[in-house]
This record gives C-alpha cells, sequence and structure tokens, in this order.
C-alpha cells in the first residue's frame, strides 16, 4: 500500500486523473439526490420555471426554501405511523436474523454432526431462489395463518436468511481455538459460548448483517404491498409508493415526500458505514 | 459433551432451518401444487398440465420445450467432452437445438401467452444492460479507489449512497429526470446536445428501432432485433447508477486481497499500465467477478421496485421483467394457479441458467 502511494506522489498527473474521475463518479451518484432535495424545498411553480440539469446552476436551487412542503407532506398523509411501522417492522426482523444466524452459524461453524456439510450448501443453494416463485406461496401460507396485516406476517418469513449465517460462520471460523478450549475447560456450555464469546467477538459482523437488514426490510415493497393491505401496518415504502400514485404531478410534494422515507436511513448508513468496510474487507467474501 | 453435539447442533439450527424450510423451499413445492389447478382466490377445479398448456400454447409446444430443453443439456455435457469428434458434434448439436428453441418459443409467444415471452425478452435486457455495466463501471471506480488519497473515505460512502437509499425513493426521483417535460433533466442533456425531448419512460419502442434500423419483417424476430425499449432503458439506467458503487465495495474488497508482492514483483520485472492490469491484476480479480456476475443475474430475477414504481401503463409491459409480469398475474389478475405455473417455469429457467452460467465461469476463475 505504502509503495503505491510513493508512485502517486510521484506521478501527480495521474493522481490528478484518478481523483478527477472518482469525483465526477461521485458527482453522478449524488447529483439525483441533490436534485431532490433542491425541489423538495421549491414552490409548486419553482419546480418547473426553475429547472436546471447543473447543480452549480442558480437555477437548480429554490430562491428561498420552502420548509411547509413538509409539513404538508407530514399531514396529507400518515407518514409518522407509516415510519413507526417501518421501525418496528425491521427491528422485529433483524432481531430474528441476529438470533437465528448466530446459532446457526456456530452450529455450523463449531459442532460436529453428520451432514453438516451438505445442509450448508442445500442452504446456501436457497440464494439462487427468485423472490418472485416464493411469494405467492408465501402468501397464502401467511393468510391461512391469518398473518394478513399484522406485524408477524411482516417479519417472521423474513427471519433467517443464509447469506447472514454464510458470513458469521466465516468469522467464527477465524476465532482462535484455544479461546473455545478455554471456555471448554470452564464448563461453559455451547449456548453459552454463543452468547459470551462468540457474540462479543462477532460485533463487527452482527452490526453489518443488522445494517443490511435493516436497509432490505425498510425499502422493501412487494412483500408489504401484499401483506399490509389496510393502513394498520402499512410501512414507509407502501405508504410512499402510494402517496406517488395518488399525489399528481406535483414535484415539490413528491420529492418532500421522498425526502422524509431516505434521511433516516441514510443517516444510520453514515454511522454505520465505517464498520460494515470494515467487516466486509475481513469476511474472506473474495475467497 | 462431545455425544451431545449432534443434538445441540440440531437444537441451534431448528430456528433457521425450518424458516428457510417454511419460507424459502416448501414454496417451490407449494407453487407446482398450486400450478396444477385453476386458483383464482379461492381453490378452484384441478387443471392438470392446462395452466402450462396455457403458456405454451399446446401441449405439443411444450413437450417440444422441454425435449429441445434436454437435448441442449445434453449437447452441452458433450462440448466438454475430452474427445475432439464429440466436442464438435456437441457443438453441432448445441447451435441446433438453440436455433430451435428460439423457433419453439416464437411458436409459443404466439399461440401462448405473448407477454410472458415477451417478459422473458425484457429479462434478457435487463441481464445484458444492467450486469456488464455494473461490473466494468464497479472495476473502474475499485481501481481508482485503490490508492491512498484525500478524501478517499469520503468518495467511498458517497459511491453507496445509491445502493443504500429507498429504491421507492430514489425511483421517484428517476420518474422525474426522465419526464416528458422540456424542462426535465434528461430532456435538457438532450437539449444540450441540440436533440429534440424524447418520451422517455412512455417510449415503448426499441433503441435500435429509434435508432433507424428496421426490425424486419418476422413479428417474433423483432421483438428482439427493436433492442429494448426506451422506457426500459431508462430503469436499467437507474437500476446501474443504484448498483454501481456496491459493485465498487466488493470488487475492493477482492483488490485488498491481492498480495502487495505480487506488485512489487511485477514492478521488478518492469510489468506495468494495461499488462498489469490485464495479465496479473483481473485473473487475480477473477474470483470476485464470478461471485459478482452470478449475483447480478440472479438479482436480475429479483428486479422488482424500480419497474414497479417507473413502468408507466402507456407503455403495455414493455419494461416488465418476468418477475413483474407474474406480480401482477396473481397481484392484479388473481390469478393463482395460472402465476405458480409462471413462478415454476422461472424458476426452473434460473436454475438452468445458474448451472450453464456457473460450468461456463468456472472454467475461467483464476483460485491462485
Amino acid at each position: 500500500m505504502d509503495d503505491r502511494a510513493v508512485r502517486w506522489r510521484r506521478a501527480p498527473g495521474e493522481w490528478f486523473l484518478r481523483v478527477g474521475f472518482l469525483t465526477a463518479a461521485a458527482f453522478v451518484a449524488v447529483v439525483p439526490l441533490l436534485w431532490m432535495v433542491a425541489n423538495a424545498l421549491k414552490s409548486g411553480g419553482e419546480t418547473i420555471t426553475r429547472a436546471s440539469a447543473n447543480p452549480f446552476d442558480p437555477l437548480f436551487w429554490p430562491t428561498t426554501p420552502l420548509w411547509t412542503n413538509f409539513v404538508q407532506v407530514w399531514l396529507d398523509d400518515d407518514f409518522g405511523s407509516y415510519f413507526v411501522h417501518s421501525a418496528l417492522i425491521a427491528g422485529v426482523t433483524t432481531a430474528g436474523v441476529l438470533l437465528t444466524s448466530i446459532l446457526a452459524a456456530y452450529a455450523f461453524a463449531r459442532l460436529r454432526f453428520p451432514g453438516r456439510e451438505t445442509i450448508f450448501s442445500g442452504l446456501l443453494a436457497t440464494l439462487m431462489i427468485p423472490e418472485v416463485v416464493t411469494v405467492l406461496p408465501n402468501f397464502l401460507v401467511v393468510s391461512a395463518l391469518g398473518w394478513v396485516d399484522t406485524l408477524a406476517g411482516l417479519t417472521v418469513p423474513f427471519m433467517a436468511g443464509a447469506f447472514s449465517i454464510f458470513l458469521l460462520r466465516q468469522f467464527i471460523r477465524q476465532i482462535p481455538e484455544t479461546l473455545f478450549d478455554a471456555a471448554q475447560i470452564d464448563g461453559a456450555s455451547h449456548l453459552r459460548t454463543t452468547f459470551s464469546l462468540v457474540v462479543p467477538l462477532t460485533r463487527g459482523p452482527l452490526f453489518t448483517i443488522a445494517f443490511l437488514e435493516v436497509t432490505a426490510s425498510w425499502n422493501s415493497l412487494q412483500w408489504p404491498l401484499l401483506v399490509a393491505q389496510t393502513p394498520r401496518w402499512r410501512p414507509l415504502s407502501v405508504g410512499l409508493a402510494r402517496f406517488l400514485s395518488g399525489v399528481g404531478p406535483q414535484i415539490e410534494l413528491r420529492m418532500a415526500a421522498s425526502l422524509i422515507a431516505l434521511v433516516p436511513i441514510v443517516l444510520f448508513f453514515l454511522m454505520a458505514q465505517r464498520q460494515i468496510h470494515e467487516t466486509l474487507m475481513k469476511s474472506g467474501l473474495q475467497e | 459433551m462431545q455425544k451431545r453435539e449432534p443434538l445441540t447442533a440440531f437444537l441451534f439450527l431448528t430456528p433457521a432451518l425450518l424458516l428457510v424450510g417454511v419460507f424459502g423451499v416448501l414454496p417451490i413445492l407449494h407453487s407446482v401444487f398450486l400450478s396444477l389447478f385453476r386458483w383464482s382466490l379461492k381453490p378452484g377445479p384441478f387443471l392438470g398440465l392446462g395452466n402450462y398448456e396455457e403458456i405454451f400454447g399446446s401441449l405439443w409446444s411444450l413437450a417440444w420445450v422441454a425435449g429441445l430443453a434436454a437435448l441442449v443439456v445434453f449437447a452441452f455435457r458433450g462440448t466438454r467432452s475430452s474427445r475432439a469428434a464429440v466436442r464438435w458434434a456437441g457443438r453441432l448439436t448445441l447451435a441446433a437445438t438453440l436455433g430451435g428453441l428460439f423457433v419453439l418459443l416464437g411458436v409459443s409467444w404466439a399461440d401462448g401467452d405473448s407477454d410472458f415471452f415477451r417478459s422473458l425478452v425484457v429479462t434478457f435486457w435487463f441481464v445484458l444492460g444492467t450486469v456488464p455495466f455494473q461490473m466494468l463501471f464497479g472495476l473502474v471506480l475499485a481501481l481508482g479507489l485503490d490508492a491512498k488519497f484525500q478524501g478517499k473515505k469520503a468518495l467511498r460512502s458517497l459511491f453507496l449512497v445509491p445502493y443504500v437509499v429507498p429504491v421507492v425513493a430514489s425511483a421517484g426521483v428517476f420518474d422525474l429526470l426522465f419526464s416528458l417535460r422540456p424542462e426535465s433533466m434528461a430532456n435538457q442533456i438532450l437539449h444540450g446536445v441540440g436533440m429534440a425531448p424524447a418520451q422517455w419512460l412512455r417510449e415503448p419502442r426499441g433503441l435500435f428501432q429509434l435508432a433507424g434500423l428496421s426490425p424486419g419483417p418476422d413479428p417474433w424476430l423483432a421483438l428482439w432485433t427493436s433492442g429494448p425499449s426506451l422506457a426500459l432503458v431508462c430503469i436499467l439506467i437507474f437500476n446501474v447508477w443504484i448498483y454501481s458503487g456496491y459493485y465498487a465495495l466488493i470488487f475492493s474488497n477482492g483488490l485488498a486481497a491481492i498480495p502487495r508482492e505480487v506488485y512489487e514483483a511485477a514492478k521488478l520485472d518492469g510489468v506495468g499500465g494495461g499488462r498489469l492490469l490485464f495479465r496479473i491484476i483481473l485473473p487475480l480479480l477473477s474470483p470476485t467477478s464470478y461471485f459478482l456476475a452470478l449475483l447480478g443475474v440472479i438479482s436480475t430475477f429479483k428486479a422488482f421496485t424500480s419497474v414497479f414504481i417507473l413502468r408507466d401503463a402507456a407503455v403495455g409491459g414493455a419494461t416488465d421483467p418476468t418477475s413483474v409480469y407474474i406480480f401482477f398475474t396473481f397481484f392484479r389478475g388473481l390469478r393463482y394457479g395460472y402465476a405458480a405455473a409462471l413462478a415454476f417455469v422461472l424458476f426452473l429457467l434460473v436454475l438452468g441458467l445458474t448451472l450453464v452460467q456457473r460450468r461456463i465461469l468456472e472454467r475461467r476463475v483464476f483460485y491462485g
């Protein structure tokens, strides 16, 4: 790494090209979102009269930011309760995933039992199944259980996943054998070992899985469209999709509503990102 | 302690395997069961293969498609043979059967569920229009990030923002960026290069067709040769925008795993620039590329939210990949049995593609 850093210092032209290119790419990544922010703060007239594709053009931005758009959107629809629903659904799903995954990953990484490798590859194969194949039968099962419009219907089907088990297993296998020997000599049960030895040592990956699950749950649309049919448990994604198809062409309200749905998850990402990068770097995913 | 390990393992695995089994694996068998009935909201009469007959036009077409698909697999295995004569026979059979399958699907498209077969064409463009671009952009970004410089962490985070943002929200933005109004961002860019405003998400005509190429007289062939509709291209651009940063992250991990000695040895031997990239870095990255290619194709079959928000009724399904078409068959059409049959056909297709892709790509992967 140092070696390469020296090379860049010697070639300022190349450095300039590199940083210039990356900045341009970051610009492409962010401009649509800047456009969202700018238009969420415009008046209805300004979204049409003040239009520009270039954030360095003053026409891209409103003359005076109109914060009342957010108030209007918030009052027009029930975004407050959508928020609470989404947060609860994401929280319960994530807690479930973490619990089932750490137990299963411990078994796959540390316990000897017949058919271990076969079961594990079978589990990984489920990653290949497209969601649209499972969604209709699952909907019928959830309906038969009476779980339509309930928290259980929105969370339980997602409380286990092959990917998180795979990721945790990779990390548990990296924990030195001696630590497990010590735990065994101390007479700790496997359950005890899992929670007082493995969990603290895999905080990074657990946190990353939590982040991925929260994001997936917060952003999911297909399943909640089916299962959250009434406002009772309607999450933000469905609420926003309905709002966008019902509000008509008012750009400023569309963008204000989208921004409301986006802010919590982006803040969460900015707080969590360092940990996520670190985990994925160590995960051995590239092997 | 040792003797109780299988029991402990069983208890530890039960919650995860039960959930994955009930909600991930059982639905496939459940789909097969449902697909044999006329099932609309409520259970209906047993149809046997009736739903499959409706998809493919007739039982004959279904039998032919199944037979030729089996022959494709057989011929594909032949191309892997160690004997040159068998390899050539395999290649010829493979070309012939693939051609036959293409014609046959055209017949099914005409007689059977043409919307379903069109959705397969859309899915094909979806794969071709997203996966290579995401991989290319992801790789270029990752190579750009693979050095020490000020602001690296900030840039790296910015690239991931499109992936993190809820798709419903960002799709709402792209809906407006690609709006018909002359002041929309897409039309302003066209204006900037001196072109007339386009219909974007409301344009059902294919890209090649818009470029002035004649799609030819055969309607089934024209479905392919007219290219992806402009409306679909907008959705593809949106998807590439979402995923490129994520691909860059995974490629970065792959690059970080390349030992520093490799670079040092290359430098000592005077290897740099293009040769370093194509002869050393890319082969060492091939496991990552393999993983991403596999992931990319699979996730195409999961693409839902971006299409759901950006699809316009005016283009008459020209943007709907199979996943979305099936969803609407049971969500709006309430045809559960039929949708289950479609889903099972899709499952078999994905299964076949995954196996073929693994076979083809695995040979090119260099595991060091």
